[in-house]
C-alpha cells in the first residue's frame, strides 16, 4: 500500500509531498498539472517490485521522454540541477522508502541513483495496473509481440495493460467479494469478456462481438471485469486509472464507481484521476464513513508552480477545477443576460 | 435604503435606488403587502432594471437532485420535489409581477435572481429549467412585453465572486 510521494524538481513539480489514502484516491486538477505523473510514477515503482526491472528504466519506459533522456524529467529550470522522486509504501507496520534522484545533464537511465530500502522494496512485489486513457483491448492481437520486437512510439502502459489483461482466469471459484463485483459488471456489460488468440470478445446471448465494434464505454468494463476475473486486482493490489471516465456515458459511471468502491472495500487501493463531476458525485453518495477515501486537487500558483491539497469530503476539494468550470458557465450566462449590474 | 435584511442576512444594494422586503408584513413600513399572494423576498429598483431576490436555504440538496437516485422510488421522490421547487420558484415570480403590475412598477427589465443552497451542477440544471418555465422574454408572438428579461439561480459563492457590489452578511 502506497502511503506518500514526494517529488523534487521532478516533471510538472517543483516541489510536491502528498501523503495517500489506503483506499481510494482521486485526484483532480486542469491539464498540465501532474496528476497523470503521480499516477505513472507510483505505478513504475510498484511495476518494478514484481519485475525486479530497474526503477530507472521503467520510469523511462513509462512517462517515454524524447529519446528516452530520463534527464528530461527533470523539472526544467536554469542551469545545471537533479530532480527526484520518493516514493513511500507500508508493509505491516514498516514502511519502506525508494528515492531515484536524476541529474539534468545525464541523459541515460543507467545514470541515475536509487537509494532507500532497495532489497526489502524488491523482495515485496506489490502487484498493480495502470489502465491508460486510450483503450487498448481491442487493439491488443499482436500488439504486445509488435512491442517487443519493435521500437514503437507507445508508452510502456498499453503493453502492459494488455498483458494484464491476457493472463487466464485464476484457477478454483471466487470469493464473495470478486463475485459481487463481477456480477456488478456483468450487469452493465450484459455478458462476459472472452479471448481467443489475443482478440478480445463480449459473450452474451446473442453470441461473440468483437471489441472493435463494441462500445468504448463497454470496452471499459469490460476490461475491469477481466482484471478482476484474472486475478490482477486482489487485496493487496493497486490499481491506477486515468480518466476513468473517458468514452462512458455518464449513466455507466455509477457502475464504474460502485466496483471502484467495492475494490477498495476487497484491499486494492485505488488511485483516478478525473475531470468528471459526476464521478466526483458518485464517490461522495457512494461511499460510506467505513470507506477510505481522499481526494486531491493538483493547482498551479501564481508562480506557476503545482501544488497539491488533500480533503477528506467531495465537499471541502479546494480549488475544485471541475466545479469552476461550472461557475464559467453561470458567470458568463450573468454578464450576457445582467451585465455588470452587480459587478 | 439599500440594505434589506431578509431571512437572518443582510442584504447590500449600494447601487439602488430602493430596495425593500417585498413580502412586508409590518403594516407600519411603506413597503407593506398586504395581499395573500406569493412574493420574492426582495425587490431591488435600480436606475434602468429592477432585481427580484427569492432566498431558500436547503441543508440537503440531494432531496432534490433525481441524478443521484438509485431505486424507482426514490427517483419519484426527487422528480416530485424538483417539480414542486420549480413550480414554487416561478409562481413566486409571476405573482410578484402581478402585484408590481398593479402598482405600475413594471416599467424596467425585470431580473429574477433565485439564491439556492445548491452546487454549482445543479444550479446549472434549474437555472436550465426555470428559465423555460418562467417563461423569459417575449415567450409569444402576441406578447408586447417581457415577463421576466433574465432569470439567474446562484448559490452563495456564486453570488458573491458574480455579485461583488452586493454584499451578503449573516445577522
Amino acid at each position: 500500500m502506497f502511503t506518500r510521494i514526494v517529488f523534487d524538481r521532478f516533471t510538472a513539480f517543483q516541489k510536491a509531498d502528498i501523503v495517500f489514502s489506503p483506499g481510494i484516491n482521486v485526484l483532480i486538477g486542469e491539464n498540465g498539472t501532474g496528476k497523470t505523473h503521480v499516477l505513472k510514477a507510483l505505478y513504475a515503482a510498484a511495476d518494478v517490485s514484481v519485475t525486479k526491472k530497474s526503477f530507472a528504466e521503467k520510469l523511462t519506459k513509462v512517462f517515454l521522454p524524447s529519446r528516452e533522456h530520463i534527464n528530461r524529467l527533470v523539472k526544467r529550470g536554469v542551469g545545471r540541477g537533479s530532480g527526484s522522486l520518493e516514493v513511500f509504501r507500508k508493509i505491516g507496520t514498516e514502511e519502506l522508502r525508494l528515492r531515484l534522484s536524476i541529474n539534468s545533464w545525464e541523459d541515460s537511465h543507467l545514470k541515475a541513483t536509487l537509494s532507500g530500502h532497495k532489497k526489502t522494496w524488491f523482495e515485496h512485489p506489490v502487484h498493480s495496473v495502470y489502465i491508460p486513457v486510450k483503450e487498448m483491448l481491442a487493439n491488443a492481437p499482436g500488439f504486445k509481440s509488435l512491442y517487443e520486437t519493435r521500437n514503437i512510439h507507445f508508452e510502456e502502459v498499453y503493453a502492459d495493460i494488455i498483458t494484464k489483461a491476457l493472463l487466464p482466469p485464476l484457477r478454483g471459484p471466487s470469493d464473495t467479494a470478486r463475485r459481487k463485483i463481477t456480477s456488478i459488471l456483468q450487469k452493465a456489460i450484459d455478458g462476459k469478456i472472452t479471448v481467443q488468440k489475443e482478440e478480445f470478445f463480449l459473450r452474451n446471448k446473442q453470441g461473440n462481438l468483437e471489441f472493435t465494434l463494441l462500445a468504448e464505454g463497454f470496452r471499459k468494463l469490460g476490461l475491469l471485469w477481466t482484471l478482476v476475473q484474472n486475478g490482477t486486482l486482489l487485496n493487496g493490489s493497486v490499481l491506477f486509472w486515468d480518466e476513468p471516465e473517458a468514452n462512458l456515458n455518464p449513466k455507466l459511471i455509477k457502475t464504474l464507481i460502485e466496483v471502484l468502491i467495492e475494490l477498495q472495500r476487497m484491499g486494492v487501493q485505488v488511485f483516478i484521476s478525473t475531470h468528471n463531476y459526476v464521478v466526483l458525485k458518485w464517490f461522495d453518495l457512494l461511499t460510506r464513513d467505513s470507506d477510505e477515501i481522499k481526494y486531491y486537487s493538483l493547482f498551479r500558483d501564481k508562480e506557476f508552480n503545482v501544488n497539491v491539497k488533500s480533503a477528506d469530503l467531495f465537499s471541502d476539494i479546494t480549488p475544485n477545477s471541475i466545479d469552476d468550470a461550472f461557475e464559467d458557465i453561470i458567470g458568463q450566462e450573468i454578464i450576457s443576460e445582467m451585465g455588470d449590474l452587480g459587478k | 435604503m439599500s440594505s434589506v435584511e431578509c431571512d437572518g442576512y443582510n442584504f447590500d444594494f449600494p447601487n439602488a435606488v430602493d430596495a425593500f422586503k417585498f413580502d412586508e408584513t409590518d403594516k407600519s413600513k411603506p413597503h407593506y403587502h398586504g395581499v395573500p399572494m406569493k412574493g420574492v423576498d426582495i425587490v431591488a429598483e435600480f436606475s434602468d432594471s429592477y432585481v427580484f431576490v427569492e432566498l431558500k436555504e436547503y441543508y440537503d440538496q440531494t432531496m432534490f437532485d433525481v441524478s443521484t437516485a438509485t431505486t424507482q422510488e426514490e427517483i419519484k421522490a426527487k422528480q416530485d420535489a424538483y417539480k414542486w421547487l420549480k413550480r414554487y420558484l416561478k409562481y413566486k415570480y409571476r405573482d410578484s409581477y402581478l402585484y408590481r403590475y398593479a402598482e405600475d412598477k413594471v416599467d424596467k427589465p425585470i431580473h429574477y435572481v433565485c439564491l439556492l443552497t445548491f452546487d454549482n451542477a445543479l444550479v446549472l440544471k434549474i437555472n436550465k429549467d426555470l428559465k423555460k418555465e418562467l417563461p423569459l422574454g417575449r415567450a409569444s408572438r402576441r406578447w408586447i412585453r417581457v415577463l421576466a428579461s433574465s432569470c439567474q439561480v446562484v448559490n452563495f459563492s456564486l453570488w458573491a465572486n458574480l455579485f461583488p457590489k452586493w454584499t451578503i452578511t449573516k445577522i
